[in-house]
Formats: C-alpha cells, structure tokens, sequence
C-alpha cells in the first residue's frame, strides 16, 4: 500500500494533538470528557486519512446518502451539542453560585480564610511542577 | 480540638436535641443552616452549636463542605458529620473517633448495614445502588457510602475539596479517599429510623436525580 503525504503528515497531526489533549487532563487544566471529545475528532481525522472508503461505509451504515436526511441529522447534532453546552453551563452556574454562598457565610461567621490558604499554596504548587515538567 | 459538623436544612424539630446529645462527646459542635426558612439556627444556636449560615439552600454537599472549612479554620484536628433528623445516635461519635485518634485511619465510615438495624427494604435498596454506583465511579467499594456519619481525620480534613453540591457528595468523599490515599476504617453502627427521619429522607425522584448527578458529574470533572 502507498501512503500519500497527507496520510503521513494526518495521523502524525493528529498523534500530537492527542498526546497534547492528555498531557493536559494529567496536569488537570482540561476535563477527561473534553479529553474524549478531542481523541474522537482526531481520531476521525487520522482514521478518514488512511481510509477514505470509511466514509462510503459511514453512508451506507447511517442512510444518508442523500442531502435531506444529511441535514437533517447534522441539526440533530446541533441540537444535542446545545442541549450538552447548556447542561454544562447550568452545572458550572450552580457551581459558581454554591461557591459565593458558602464564601459568605463563612466571611459572615468570621472564619473565612484557612482552607483558601490551602487551596491556593496548593495549586501554586501544581503550576510551579507543571512548568518544571514543561 | 474535634468538632462535630451538622449539616441543617428546616430541622427545627430535632436540632436542639441532635446538639445536646453531641456535645458530650466533642469539644464544639458547628451547624450549617442551609438556608432553613424555620427555626433551625436559633435553635440550634439556643442548644450551644455555632451556626454558620447558608443565605441559601446549596445542598449537603455545599453544607458538609462549608461545615468541614470552618472547622479547619477554628483549628479542629478531627471532625465528626452526622445528620441533622436524628438518625445517628451521638453516643456512638467516640467509636468513629477511636481509629483516628490511633493513628489506624484517615477517614471512618459508618455503616448501618454492619450491625442488626431496622432498615426499611427501600432504604436498603437505594443505598445498595448507591454503593454499586459509587463503585463505579470510584473504584472503591464502601459498605455505607451513602451515610452522612463520618469522621475526618486531620490529613482528611486538610486534604478535602468537595465540589457536588447535593447528596452526590458522599460519593464524592468516596473519590477524595481514593485521590488522596487516605486510610479508611468501617465502623458498624446503629441507625435510628423514625417516621420523621424517613419522611425526611430522599425521595424516588430524589434518588434519581442524584445518581444521574453522580454520573454526570463525574464525568465532566
């Protein structure tokens, strides 16, 4: 089998966005679910890169071999991307809002303080070993 | 210094009787009101805890957490968590406490199936999916991961970040002990079901919603 330029330089492309993609869930600056999402789509890239035929077969296994039904499922998956967003921004809103709550009471009750120490000497922590790896 | 941490949500009713009973067994007891709109910090308050106060309702989770802060911030080298409906019996606090305090554990899990207790068959059933689902996210198995009566040791407290707002958190706490290594230590213990407690407990839909939110969550963390 003869490879392309393109079927080399894919993958390659695609190898290093991934080991990227979970370098940085192992340094927790990115999600294991944003992780997964980031291998699907290079994983699409480098598997559409080194076998074309795939997309005849995905054609043929989905049933959108005409434009209608292509349009169709792609505001499906519009669709359930915003669905997903929103779910995502409700919980970080809900996070956001639960984390000023207790801020307050603790500040209200005077006893804010100690554990922020913590929390932040902490991640300080992280960063400084984080660039020391880098 | 120990301190025992409850969490408090419209528990006017049991409050003063849940402080009194633990306050023989700790040096101070702390009571996160989370957001009641009865009586339950003046009551509390009335019975000696400390009240710190939620100007809205956040969960257990978000309650237990701010608890478990301000507690480390006046300095405690142990906490205890227990319900604020009565179900634990404070008597049994020096039992959480004894592994701690002999260096064997890091956090101590009660566990109401450890002992003969009454325990209603859906009670049982929930708590049981409640283990398998913690299993599965965490990979660890607790008897009782859903029990509220715990105690942290001073690395656990030191240590701890809970971010589940809900009752998600005791599963939470079962991930922590497993991102931290901390030494655990099951303790069996009696639990003190009423038509109260059970009343006040979660409900079906409660239920789901939180082992969906356990799903959920754990993914997106």
């Amino acid at each position: 089998m003869t490879l392309t330029p393109y079927q080399i330089v894919a993958p390659i492309i695609s190898l290093l966005a991934l080991a990227y993609a979970w370098n940085l869930v192992i340094r927790k600056k990115k999600s294991i679910l944003e992780a997964c999402f980031w291998t699907i789509f290079w994983g699409a890239i480098a598997g559409i890169a080194l076998d074309p035929s795939v997309l005849h077969y995905l054609s043929e296994l989905t049933g959108i071999a005409n434009q209608e039904n292509a349009v169709i499922v792609t505001f499906l998956g519009i669709l359930f991307f915003m669905v997903f967003y929103l779910v995502m921004r409700l919980e970080e809103l809900e996070r956001r809002y639960t984390k000023i709550v207790r801020s307050l009471a603790l500040r209200e009750a005077g006893l804010e303080g100690k554990k922020e120490e913590y929390k932040a000497n902490k991640e300080d922590k992280e960063h400084k070993e984080a660039a020391e790896h880098a | 210094m120990i301190l025992a941490v409850i969490p408090a949500f419209n528990e006017e009713k049991r409050i003063a009787k849940v402080v009194a009973a633990a306050k023989g067994f700790v040096d101070g007891v702390l009571v996160v009101d989370d957001g009641s709109t009865d009586q339950t910090a003046a009551y509390a308050k009335e019975a000696g805890a400390r009240v710190v106060r939620h100007a809205q309702n956040c969960g257990a989770g978000a309650a237990t957490m701010t608890g478990i802060d301000a507690a480390h911030a006046l300095g405690a080298r142990a906490v205890v968590t227990l319900d604020a409906d009565g179900q634990h019996d404070p008597k049994e606090i020096p039992l959480l406490l004894r592994p701690i305090e002999e260096g064997r554990a890091d956090i101590v899990f009660a566990n109401r199936f450890g002992r003969k207790n009454v325990i209603p068959f859906v009670r049982r059933l929930f708590n049981g999916i409640g283990n398998v689902l913690t299993l599965f996210v965490t990979g660890k198995w607790v008897s009782d991961s859903q029990c509220g009566f715990k105690a942290f040791g001073p690395k656990a407290l030191k240590e701890i970040d809970l971010r589940m707002s809900g009752f998600e958190f005791c599963t939470e706490i079962v991930r922590e002990t497993t991102e931290h290594r901390w030494r655990i230590v099951e303790v069996p213990t009696k639990v003190l079901y009423s038509e109260y407690t059970l009343a006040k407990g979660q409900s079906f839909a409660n239920g789901i919603r939180t082992a969906l939110r356990i799903l959920l969550r754990s993914f997106l963390r």
